[in-house]
């Protein structure tokens, strides 16, 4: 030690500036972070933004979709057939199990200007969905790359409320928020929402996590209209949905995971998505599902392309191939959700008349089905979603159902 | 070397560790601090307005979900200390030649992924599962008897999945009490029961300690374990920050929500080690 | 038997009658992967009370085993214990009234030196204002006093050497075990701790049976010493008896140094033998028994027994010759290296009793002589 240099000694001991210079580097850091986290509302998009933005952008062979699980046959045949006429290969991930921690998950990425590894993400027409838009964070669409679209896509999907002339997006199917249970259980026939509000089946209801989702059926059974409800509905809601969580009736509250528990019977009645349950159905579940006597929600989910996409050229070459009637009908005859094309049902019923037996009833079924091609009179027992006019009105809402589902 | 430069040595040396702890642990805090007083949302972007009003709704909000998780912990860490210390024990004292292989045999399944462990469990414990499924049909358990969605699934699964961190800390220190300790106990007439609680217990209450630091705080701030094993009342602090985070996007929530969890651990933590990690809490237990 | 008495001892009576420890035929076979290692192969002793007994060996010999054995922390695989004439084979440790000193202690680290102390009588059930006096009492004895409230951790090794005997010899055990206690200390405190153990001993009257490989302890502090080696007992008996008649040429070579000499029988009388040594040397050799003519014979000398000069002895019953191969000067003596005519080395070791210069130097021819009882033939001396 008697070596050592006292002036490091020093330097080593007496507390002084350069400490508290350190602290100003923490402060700078302070100061970086106070800039708040990015987010500014863009302008909607005008043609020459269209322009702007795929000029230039040539196809390169490949994309990656992102979308919910049961959304398409796991062998993927329309996948293949895509790969085969175009030379496009196509990497399909199930990686939407609920859309708002979808998007938590993408929303940094995409507000840095990265790309999030995926060229189409299925966006439901929620809180998300206007979000994306709002942020500018998905490409306006070139409609002269999309010819089946224009050709064979049903008129009411050409004006949704949420996306009208489709400057985003393009449907990718449709659904009906409902009932499903589970028979081996439940052995009495259910029509209402009141069934789910049944202590009789207390810790065996299942309900969403998502706050849409729970507000909306919350609003349904007191009889109020989602789409027309004011905050003073949404407490009124909320009370309901509190008393029937603290009755001990929900067992909990599920994203796309309430299948298999209600498969397994953890859950003998649950909300569900229309098409669930006929995918699980084909493996033997057994299961049932029904639109309440009170009415569904009605909801669609879209095709959109990040802006950082990658390779957008081949992705809404991919997003057009749907719309082709041949392929509409084979994804619909899987996925039993309400195609945008209902061109599809001909081509539905032109297979059923050439297959026979099992086969033939149940395409012959399908064709049929109001949950796949519902008639009009289906459609006005439907309810909507909420629709929010500014970032305060959804927050508000969320803060009322959030505490609900973690509690 | 000249006396200024002489001077600056030392901070040319804490350096690299000066560096380190400000990238990876200040800057980030800073910004969490910086986040949690934001106001504002997504779409709009957030600014910084020293709201601490946050901390005061969370807490309003969130309290019964803070004192359950810090109640999970602590129930969890409790039953792990009573399942892990025998079997620490059995391995330190009568594992012999065999001591590496039962320790590896007891991490074997934590080489598996965290969720997909307590997913297994889902999958065992289902209401119609392996398990009640079996008991039921034997007429052994109520029909609508569940144990997942409860109270006890969660502070279960963190339990199992916590165990190793409490057993592995606890057998270092028994495996490092000299043998000739307990002869020597065993020689100043203590029997078995006397030479644990007098001199076996006390030397291995620093892997207790430590055992306790170490599964303590990752379970009380846990959140797979309640969402996949609980049910509706069973939400802990974690759930609700990653809900915060990762589905409402309100970050000054989240990050509110945190550095209250982080301070109720951090008091927690003090008071448990004022309490229990003087040499005197020894003394008084060997006496 | 130096015998002191205190309060707890037993009557004398008995304990004139009784032997403090007894061993009879006892044998230790452990299995160490999947191979039987015989520790201790049959082992017959008697310990009398108040004796400073010494078990002395080489590592591996079976004396750290012979005192577990009789501390009760292994049993036999055949023979008996007794303590105070009951058998207590089978008696674990906590009930059997002795009390080990570890080597390097095995002070309990988390208690301080007054609960260490305090353990045995503690576990007794003595009454706490009993403790209190006797742990005190006890500490004094052993010159700690006043660090009472110290941890072992904050002692030096002599310190901690004398808590370890006070946390034994507090519970006035029938006997005392000390398994190599010195070892750790340096050569200095030892040499005072060996005093400091002899007086506490005296004091308090307790059997001491202590487990040494150093000869010089053993010597210096027994009443009586067994010599083992490889699992038996090569050779019981007083200090004196076992340096000045070493029973084995093991026992001659652990303990001090011997020269061994090598012959063939020239004369075989009752008490004595001549041996013919080298070219044409004889030395004479106390034997016991009649050894036929040419049959080979070793014998030892202690090199402080052996005269060492330049001219012939007059007469002597036993003298050779050879040359100086070292001298080294070691202030009290004098060590001499010397090959004999048969090619032996041998050592010589002569007081400084006068300033004068060496006796001889290296090179010189000298001649070396000794009392015939001075010397004994291997395997053949009994102990008188």
């Amino acid at each position: 030690m008697s070596n050592l240099d006292p002036a490091f000694v020093r330097g080593l001991t007496r507390p002084r500036r350069d400490f508290l210079k350190l602290f100003g580097a923490a402060g700078g850091g302070l100061a970086l972070a106070a800039c708040g986290v990015e987010g500014k509302k863009q302008a909607p998009a005008k043609q020459s933004d269209v322009q702007k933005y795929w000029a230039g952008k040539t196809g390169k062979g490949h994309v990656d979709f992102a979308n919910w699980p049961l959304y398409m046959d796991p062998k993927k045949p329309e996948l293949k057939l895509f790969t085969q006429r175009t030379g496009i290969t196509v990497t399909y991930k199930e990686v939407i199990q609920e859309a708002a921690s979808f998007f938590a998950k993408i929303q940094p990425q995409l507000a840095a200007g990265q790309s999030i590894g995926y060229d189409i993400i299925v966006i439901t027409n929620g809180i998300q969905f206007g979000q994306l838009v709002d942020l500018g964070y998905v490409a306006p669409l070139d409609h002269g790359k999309l010819p089946n679209f224009a050709k064979y896509a049903d008129a009411a999907y050409k004006k949704e409320s949420f996306d009208p002339g489709n400057v985003y997006s393009l449907p990718w199917a449709t659904g009906i928020t409902g009932i499903a249970y589970n028979p081996k259980y439940v052995k009495e026939e259910i029509t209402s929402f009141a069934s789910l509000f049944d202590p009789k089946y207390k810790g065996k209801v299942g309900m969403f996590s998502d706050t849409q989702e729970i507000g909306n059926f919350g609003m349904l059974a007191l009889g109020i209209d989602p789409e027309k409800s004011t905050a003073a509905d949404w407490q009124r809601a909320a009370e309901k949905l509190k008393q029937q969580r603290d009755q001990g009736v929900v067992r909990k509250y599920y994203d796309q995971g309430y299948v298999d528990p209600l498969a397994k019977g953890d859950i003998w009645i649950t909300q569900a998505w229309s098409g669930d349950v006929f995918q699980k159905n084909l493996e033997g579940a057994g299961l049932k599902f029904v639109i309440p006597q009170e009415g569904g929600t009605i909801w669609t989910d879209n095709m959109m392309i990040p802006k950082t996409a990658e390779n957008p050229v081949d992705a809404i070459t991919l997003m057009d191939f749907f719309y082709d009637p041949k392929i509409a009908a084979g994804l619909a005859e899987y996925i039993n959700y309400v195609t945008p094309v209902s061109a599809a049902k001909q081509v539905i019923l032109q297979d059923a008349a050439k297959a026979s037996g099992e086969d033939k009833k149940t395409l012959t079924d399908l064709a049929a089905s109001s949950l796949v091609f519902p008639t009009p009179a289906d459609y006005a027992q439907l309810r909507h979603y909420r629709a929010f006019k500014n970032p305060q009105e959804q927050k508000q809402y969320e803060s009322i159902f959030q505490p609900i589902v973690t509690a | 070397m000249s006396r200024r430069a002489a001077a600056l040595t030392p901070y040319w040396l804490i350096m690299p560790g000066g560096l380190w702890l400000a990238i990876f642990f200040v800057v980030p805090m800073v910004m969490m601090l910086s986040l949690s007083l934001q106001q504002g949302d997504v779409v709009n972007g957030f600014q910084l307005t020293w709201h601490w009003q946050t901390y005061v709704d969370g807490v309003t909000t969130y309290h019964s979900q803070i004192v359950r998780s810090l109640q999970y912990g602590l129930a969890s860490t409790l039953l792990q200390i009573v399942i892990g210390y025998p079997v620490a024990y059995w391995i330190a004292m009568h594992g012999g030649d065999r001591k590496t292989a039962y320790l590896f045999l007891l991490l074997l399944p934590f080489f598996v992924s965290f969720v997909l462990r307590t997913l297994s469990w889902q999958f065992f414990l289902s209401d119609d599962g392996i398990l009640l499924g079996t008991l039921k049909s034997l007429g052994l358990v109520e029909q609508d008897y569940h144990v997942l969605a409860t109270g006890g699934a969660v502070i279960g699964g963190l339990t199992y999945n916590f165990l190793p961190f409490m057993i592995l800390p606890i057998y270092v220190a028994l495996e490092r009490v000299d043998p000739r300790l307990l002869e020597a106990a065993h020689d100043l007439y203590a029997g078995r029961v006397q030479t644990f609680l007098r001199v076996v217990l006390p030397l291995s209450l620093p892997g207790v300690f430590a055992g306790v630091l170490m599964t303590f705080v990752p379970a009380a701030s846990d959140y797979v374990n309640a969402t996949v094993l609980g049910g509706t009342n069973n939400t802990m602090i974690g759930n609700v920050i990653q809900n915060q985070y990762l589905v409402t996007q309100d970050y000054p929530m989240a990050s509110a929500l945190s550095f209250t969890l982080m301070g109720a651990l951090l008091v927690g933590i003090f008071l448990y080690a004022r309490a229990l990690g003087t040499e005197d809490v020894l003394e008084v237990a060997a006496r | 038997m130096p015998m002191t008495e205190t309060a707890d001892a037993p009557a004398p009576a008995a304990a004139a009658t009784l032997s403090a420890i007894e061993l009879i035929g006892v044998v230790k076979t452990y299995q160490s992967r999947g191979e039987a290692v015989h520790a201790v192969k049959g082992i017959d002793l008697t310990i009398a009370q108040g004796e400073f007994f010494s078990l002395l060996g080489p590592s591996g010999c079976g004396k750290t085993t012979t005192m577990r054995v009789i501390a009760g922390f292994e049993e036999p695989t055949a023979g008996e214990v007794c303590l105070q004439g009951k058998n207590v084979t089978g008696v674990p440790a906590n009930k059997r009234d002795v009390n080990m000193v570890f080597q390097s202690y095995a002070l309990f680290p988390h208690m301080s030196v007054f609960e260490n102390v305090a353990f045995g009588l503690r576990r007794k059930g003595v009454e706490k204002a009993e403790v209190t006096r006797r742990t005190a009492e006890m500490l004094e004895i052993v010159d700690l006093a006043g660090r009472e409230k110290r941890r072992p951790k904050q002692l030096s090794g002599g310190q901690q050497q004398r808590v370890a005997l006070a946390r034994a010899l507090v519970n006035r055990p029938r006997a005392l075990l000390l398994d190599e206690p010195l070892g750790a200390l340096d050569l200095k405190l030892r040499q005072a701790m060996q005093v400091e153990l002899k007086r506490i001993q005296r004091e308090v009257g307790i059997t001491f049976v202590y487990v040494t490989h150093d000869q010089g302890e053993a010597l210096a502090m027994s009443d009586r010493i067994a010599v083992m080696n490889d699992g038996v007992i090569e050779q019981l008996g007083s200090p004196r008896e076992i340096y000045e008649h070493p029973a084995s040429k093991f026992v001659a070579g652990f303990i001090g140094t011997s020269n061994l000499l090598t012959g063939t029988v020239a004369e075989s009388g009752a008490d004595t033998a001549v041996i013919r040594y080298g070219a044409d040397e004889r030395i004479t050799v106390p034997v016991r028994g009649v050894f036929a003519e040419g049959a080979e014979l070793e014998l030892t000398v202690r090199p402080e027994k052996i005269d060492l000069r330049l001219e012939a002895p007059g007469n002597g019953a036993c003298q050779i010759t050879g040359t100086v191969t070292e001298v080294v000067y070691l202030g009290t003596s004098t060590n001499y290296n010397v090959r004999t005519s048969a090619g032996a080395d041998v050592v010589v070791f002569t007081q400084n009793a006068s300033s004068a210069d060496d006796i001889a130097v290296r090179g010189d021819s000298v001649w070396l002589s000794w009392e015939p009882e001075h010397s004994y033939a291997i395997g053949t001396e009994a102990a008188p």
